[in-house]
């Protein structure tokens, strides 16, 4: 966290590269994401309740209750270490300070409501997975956002 | 401090309350709270393989690098509280990464047959899991109702 104590961030010789890359990363992370998520459980209506509760028509056996339990706690660690950095990286380089509060607010309260809304869902029901659906676009599409807005002000837009 | 930091850092500590419920959760239902469950989950019976090396391994490796990482993310935050909780919060963290490493080690210990660990291994997960709560409940009040103040870091 040391970029948030250092002035002039996009003349800084070290930090500029080293956050550029960092979001780079976290931006490719986010979109690998969204297709891993697509062919593990599937990001439509239909997949996802054939996923979750199965399709005795089709011979689809349902998740088991380890396999949820195991993909909620190993997503909440990921979710909140690169939404923590984010935030942090977007909050010191956005100039809209209060811009920056509501975005943070939006993504931060979508990662939480992922992960209620898909262990609703799971336990539940198929009446959770639209909110669920809404969820993840949001927090994925809110911290894509994040990651090429602190790029372009890193690089790009203004002097910070 | 920033209001967008305090609101990242109240989150951060919502979602380090899920993370350890979830992880309650699933050691309940994995393996579960009493002894017999334990030893059963790791050496197995007639009826049911213990753990295997691999599946050891395939629990220990991920929990080395994530708890280390997630107990030092929560705990620096304590960095920007008054000095009073400061300095409850270096004991607090450092006992929570000597519960952290004797959970994981504990259940190799106990798939090679020292079965006291089985004790060992029940003690330090309710002491991660409460002392993780109260870490995460005192970042989540000082970051929401309370000041958190690099000044007070720098000094």
């Amino acid at each position: 966290m040391r970029f948030t104590l250092i002035k002039e961030l996009r003349s800084d010789a070290l930090m500029r590269p080293l956050l550029s890359g960092m979001l780079l990363f976290t931006g490719s992370f986010l979109v690998a994401d969204i297709f891993l998520k697509r062919d593990h459980i599937g990001l439509d209506f239909a997949t996802l309740s054939n996923t979750l509760y199965g399709n005795e028509e089709e011979f689809i056996e349902p998740v088991t209750e380890h396999f949820i339990l195991e993909l909620l706690h190993s997503d909440i660690f990921f979710m909140m270490m690169t939404l923590l950095t984010l935030a942090a990286v977007y909050a010191r380089v956005c100039p809209l300070k209060r811009v920056a509060v509501v975005v943070i607010n939006i993504v931060m309260a979508a990662g939480i409501a992922d992960i209620v809304l898909l262990a609703l869902a799971y336990y539940r029901g198929g009446g959770y997975l639209m909110p669920w659906l809404a969820a993840f676009w949001t927090w994925h599409g809110g911290a894509l956002f994040m990651a090429c807005a602190s790029l372009l002000y890193l690089n790009v837009l203004r002097r910070i | 401090m920033h209001s967008a930091y305090r609101t990242a850092i109240g989150y951060f500590a919502v979602f380090a309350l899920l993370l350890l419920g979830s992880g309650a959760v699933l050691f309940f239902s994995k393996i579960g709270y009493s002894s017999e469950a334990v030893t059963l989950y790791y050496l197995g019976n007639d009826e049911s393989a213990g753990k295997s090396a691999y599946g050891l391994l395939e629990t220990a490796v991920p929990h080395l690098g994530a708890m280390g990482l997630f107990i030092m993310v929560l705990g620096h935050f304590m960095l920007f509280a008054p000095n009073k909780a400061k300095r409850s919060a270096i004991k607090l963290t450092v006992t929570l990464l000597i519960a952290a490493a004797l959970d994981i080690v504990s259940g190799p210990m106990i798939a090679v047959g020292y079965t006291f660990w089985v004790w060992v291994k029940l003690g330090a997960f309710a002491v991660l899991m409460l002392l993780g709560v109260l870490l995460a409940l005192l970042i989540l009040y000082f970051s929401s109702w309370h000041s958190l103040s690099p000044q007070r870091h720098r000094r």
